[in-house]
């Protein structure tokens, strides 16, 4: 079933009659040739490029509720790729192309919509630190603008520019980032990957590993044993618990964040905008509602819900930003479980445990990098190398010295 | 959530910042055999457990002292607090 | 250099003062602070003969104060002593002791209401169980993001020592929230 213009106005016409899942729903085969364990973003576009660019093969994802159910569904849908530091940006960079031709790709309306991000500038020693930042941009081939002030006020006349502590002294904007819908982005890949023959296998727990010799067999669900080629592993917020199973540590710990809708009002904000003094960024969904958020509540949490002193620090964050945020009435907060890594990067490798592969660590920045992280997984699953894009993001980096700290915070989850 | 603060009773987790596994007590001897990896396990790798959690939280709003509380990383529910330098003299010994 | 008047923590040549309906906020530039910390295995000292208070609290004989501010470490006040070297005074009296002068860093308001008015303001303001914190309470904790220190004098006075640096916006905070109480 294809999606066009003319398909949605013939089912309007015919009352809607005509429209199928869009994906089956399989019991699990005894083994595949490739085991992807998540179904939530980076699982269902690992499953899709798998499928459809590296190999035609038996693939299966097994998800522990349903398909969407985790961090997928519960971020902020922030796309940039405004990184600093060369292990990073050609990576999310190349994440951005991808979501510049997903739609058509896989068919499927993710309602990708490139508003712009806005960095706010408050000192000079910031427009110093992000003129360095736009400049890397550029040279990996990102789009970067460093506006003054009143180029600022054009965007957003409504913030608080003399602000006594931190005024609004300009800002730096990617014009190509913006917003995606969240589920759409995993119902496209869902879709898709189904499409080319992928089992989306749903309430299907995976709760150890079977490994003989150094090298993973399959896995144990709560279906019943799946043997497995490779088995790839994209749990966000559960990496710790699963590869614990595989007799792993893991340089993460998690931690829950916070984030918040408005009711909803007439477009008002242009992009993604957000406060370079405190923890506060905030955009609008297309129906309205103002989505925002802050920093991690701080404590380790596997919770799914946070603590008010956080949700209080956002609403300052939020008034000092934009005092009239304070007229919008909240509809919904909620939480997720986020894997913060040591250095706040990202980990897409190879494993100890032969044939067992990782994708883990995304912190609160993962939705962003869904289409490359499937990408880049599936590649490496598929060729055993690993991408270019992802050569920094190995598992071993943390031992041997080379970690990615873009907030250079050093090994502490909480502060990156 | 509140601390059971040992010293001053139930106080305000905001108060607090919070450092993470208790375990970055145990701080690995420099000169053994192995310190390199074992400082890499020390610094970079945590158990994370769901569920019952030792960890560090250090009173900066109140009176300075490092405690060590018991939590529960499911359901944020605190099980108790003792002070670190109890915990550190108690294992020295 | 001869044209230098002195400031008081809030800026101005005199202490400032407001009076909210019955309840009067007072900049105290008279009281000296001094931090006083025990040296490990040493015996606690009993400065100018004040017997220094458990955690938790605040303890006073004729002019001179203690609060405990953690394990072995106490602030000491002097009341109309900002202006000497208090801190030397009560090195002397404390031998064996690390004692620091903190007037400087420190600014302090005393707050007098009734019970009713004084708990209401710090239920307003702080994080703290305002019906446990009796006379001969004190504490620190944080006050709209600044790190605070709050004493329970007596029933109806509190007196809240904040960083001189952020002397006005601690100030306002007090003021603001007390403002907005119903106090007649
Ligand atoms: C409040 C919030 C705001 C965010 N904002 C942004 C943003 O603006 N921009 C951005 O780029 N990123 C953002 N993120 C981060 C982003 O959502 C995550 O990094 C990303 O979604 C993680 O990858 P995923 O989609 O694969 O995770 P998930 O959707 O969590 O997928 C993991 C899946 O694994 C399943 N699973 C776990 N254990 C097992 C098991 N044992 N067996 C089988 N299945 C299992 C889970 O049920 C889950 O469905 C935000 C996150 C949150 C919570």
């Amino acid at each position: 079933m294809r999606f066009s213009g003319f398909r949605v106005i013939a089912e309007a016409l015919t009352g809607h009659k005509g429209w199928k899942p869009l994906w089956r729903n399989p019991d699990p085969q005894p083994a595949y040739d490739y085991v992807i364990v998540g179904g939530g973003g980076h699982g269902l576009a690992t499953a899709y490029y798998l499928a459809k660019t590296f190999r035609k093969a038996r693939i299966a994802v097994l998800e522990k509720g349903w398909l969407g159910s985790g961090n997928i569904g519960r971020n902020t849908t922030i796309i940039r790729s405004n990184y600093l530091l060369p292990g990073n940006e050609p990576f999310y960079e190349f994440s951005m192309k991808l979501w510049e031709g997903l739609e058509q790709e896989f068919n499927f309306n993710a309602m990708v919509s490139q508003r712009g991000i806005l960095n706010l500038i408050h000192t000079d020693g910031q427009r110093d630190a992000y003129r360095r930042r736009g400049n890397a941009m550029l040279l990996a081939g990102a789009d970067a603008e460093l506006l003054n002030r009143d180029q600022v006020r054009e965007m957003a006349p409504f913030l608080n520019f003399d602000n006594a502590r931190f005024p609004i002294k300009g800002g730096l904007v990617q014009r190509r980032a913006g917003t995606a819908r969240h589920d759409g982005v995993a119902w496209g890949y869902a879709r898709g990957a189904d499409l080319h023959g992928v089992d989306l296998i749903q309430n299907c727990e995976v709760t150890g590993f079977r490994i003989e010799n150094g090298r993973v067999l399959g896995v144990e669900t709560s279906r019943g044993y799946i043997g497995a080629g490779k088995v790839g592993v994209a749990v966000a917020g559960n990496s710790s618990r699963v590869m614990a199973m595989a007799g792993m540590r893991l340089p993460i710990e998690n931690h829950v964040l916070q984030a918040f809708v408005s009711e909803g009002l007439k477009p008002l904000i242009p992009g993604v905008i957000t406060f370079g003094a405190g923890h506060f960024y905030v955009s609008q969904s297309d129906k309205g509602g103002l989505v925002f958020g802050g920093d991690i509540d701080g404590y380790n949490s596997y919770a799914q819900r946070g603590n008010l002193p956080v949700i209080e620090d956002v609403a300052e964050g939020g008034m000092a930003l934009m005092p009239m945020i304070g007229r919008a009435r909240l509809l919904r907060a909620w939480g997720g479980i986020m894997d913060m890594s040591m250095d706040g990067t990202p980990i897409i490798d190879k494993t100890p445990v032969g044939g067992l592969y990782l994708n883990a660590g995304w912190c609160y920045g993962g939705f962003k990098a869904t289409p490359a992280s499937g990408y880049a997984f599936a590649h490496l699953l598929a060729t055993g190398q690993t991408h270019d894009t992802t050569r920094f993001m190995r598992l071993d980096r943390f031992e041997r010295g080379y970690v990615i700290d873009e907030k250079g915070m050093g090994a502490q989850p909480n502060l990156h | 959530m509140l601390i059971p603060h040992p010293l001053l009773g139930p106080r305000d987790a905001q108060e607090f910042t919070y450092l993470g596994d208790a375990s970055l007590l145990n701080r690995p001897d420099g000169m053994a055999e192995g310190a390199l990896a074992a400082f890499c396990d020390y610094v970079y790798l945590r158990d994370n457990p769901a569920g019952v959690h030792r960890e560090l939280w250090f009173h900066e709003q109140g009176d300075r002292s490092w405690l060590v509380v018991t939590r529960n990383t499911v359901t944020h529910e605190i099980l108790g607090a003792e002070l670190a330098r109890d915990v550190a003299l108690r294992r020295q010994k | 250099m001869t044209d230098l008047s002195p400031i008081s923590a809030l800026g101005h040549a005199v202490p400032q003062a407001v009076r909210i309906g019955t309840l009067t906020i007072t900049e105290n530039a008279g009281l000296a602070l001094a931090s006083l910390a025990l040296r490990q295995g040493g015996g606690a000292p009993q400065p100018f003969g004040l017997p220094l208070p458990g955690p938790g609290g605040w303890a006073n004989a004729g002019a001179t104060s203690a609060f405990w501010t953690g394990p072995g470490a106490w602030m000491i006040e002097a009341d109309g002593r900002a202006e000497d070297d208090f801190a030397s005074a009560l090195k002397a009296e404390a031998p064996g002791c690390s004692v620091a002068e903190q007037t400087d860093g420190w600014a302090v308001f005393e707050i007098a209401a009734s019970v009713a008015t004084l708990e209401a303001l710090l239920e307003k303001l702080v994080n703290i169980d305002a019906s446990r914190f009796v006379p001969g309470s004190a504490l620190r904790t944080g006050l709209e993001h600044m790190s605070v220190f709050l004493i329970r004098r007596t029933e109806g006075q509190l007196a809240l020592w904040a960083m001189r640096s952020a002397a006005g916006s601690a100030f306002h905070a007090i003021e603001a929230a007390a403002r907005r109480l119903d106090v007649a």
